[in-house]
């Protein structure tokens, strides 16, 4: 699974080479940004619950989709913030990217589920929740973007 | 191939859970021994060749019958193999310390290579001596008991004695290999 570390030992690999000191600096920079990354993670386990529910009755609430929908939206929303704090702990998109996005489209319309729906409980997420209250200012960085990149591959 | 953040995630993904506190304090470790982790790895890469000869060399020393003619390391051509998969083992072993995680190690370097060596008919037993050695070395190299000077120049001021941790994960690299060849 793609992380800074894999890529940079692939990259290596393929050389046939010992990892040289570039690589070694590009790991820890990785490293550097881990901080934010894995607090973003832990609180996101702990609010994970919070946040689909909140997000789901706030888009159901005013009966713009069937109401019959939405268990399984809340079943959806809710892995997919479990695959965006697996890509949090990786520090890549990588887990978003081969369990949740390839082939996801296809799964969503065929259970004549609104892909709407999700997005707009996404943008819910990212701009409705103080989500400031529960991480700090560079953990919901970190959060938000992958929120973002999530938004961008289902609309 | 994974590394320590994505063994973490392959793993929470089979429970269906996400990452909690619990999982996180082995993760928060990795990143906070970084620095000695890049260290450890350059103990290995700053003495590829003197590991790998002085390890082919003691299993000659230990077993002269070898650079004779008959022998597994007769002629040169053959010797040189051998020094070569010695420094390819430890090329997959630094990978694998670099990343945390034994599966680059598993699956690019032991995965059938002791079919290989029968194939080839190379002793195994006289290989995993060659790793032993191998794995001696690295270690004393990584914290700094081995005689002499100091052989290795890490990114930090700290003193291979605070690499014993790291070392012994080296080390279960190496005993990896060694249970594969045996």
């Amino acid at each position: 699974m793609k992380s800074a570390v894999t890529t940079v030992v692939s990259a290596a690999d393929a050389a046939g080479r010992f990892p040289s000191m570039s690589d070694f600096e590009s790991v820890k920079g990785s490293f550097d940004r881990a901080k934010a990354r894995l607090e973003a993670a832990e609180k996101l386990a702990s609010c994970l619950d919070r946040f689909t529910n909140l997000a789901v009755d706030a888009v159901y609430q005013n009966g713009s989709y069937v109401q019959a929908n939405k268990d399984k939206c809340v079943r959806d929303i809710h892995h997919y913030l479990r695959l965006i704090n697996y890509c949090l702990v990786t520090g890549g998109t990588g887990p978003l990217d081969e369990w949740g996005i390839s082939g996801m489209r296809e799964i969503i319309r065929i259970q004549l589920l609104p892909t709407a729906a999700y997005i707009e409980a996404f943008i819910f997420i990212r701009d409705e929740i103080k989500i400031n209250d529960v991480m700090s200012q560079q953990a919901e960085t970190e959060f938000k973007g992958l929120l973002d990149y999530l938004i961008n591959a289902l609309a | 191939m994974l590394d320590a953040f994505s063994r973490t995630v392959v793993s929470a993904d089979a429970k269906g859970a996400a990452i909690g506190s619990d999982d996180l304090a082995g993760l928060r470790k990795y990143v906070a021994d970084a620095n000695k982790r890049i260290d450890a790895t350059l103990a290995i890469t700053q003495n590829v060749s003197c590991i790998a000869a002085d390890a082919v060399a003691g299993m000659v020393c230990e077993n002269t019958g070898l650079t004779q003619p008959g022998g597994h390391c007769y002629p040169t051509r053959r010797m040189a193999a051998c020094l070569r998969d010695g420094e390819i083992i430890l090329r997959y072993v630094s990978y694998a310390l670099l990343a945390g995680d034994s599966s680059v190690l598993e699956d690019r370097c032991l995965n059938g290579l002791k079919e290989t060596y029968l194939a080839l008919g190379v002793p195994t037993s006289n290989a995993i001596r060659a790793v032993e050695i191998m794995k001696i070395a690295t270690v004393a190299i990584m914290t700094e008991t081995n005689t002499g000077r100091k052989m290795f120049k890490g990114i930090n001021s700290g003193s291979g004695a605070q690499c014993q941790d790291i070392a012994a994960e080296a080390a279960s690299y190496f005993d990896l290999v060694i249970e594969a060849l045996s």
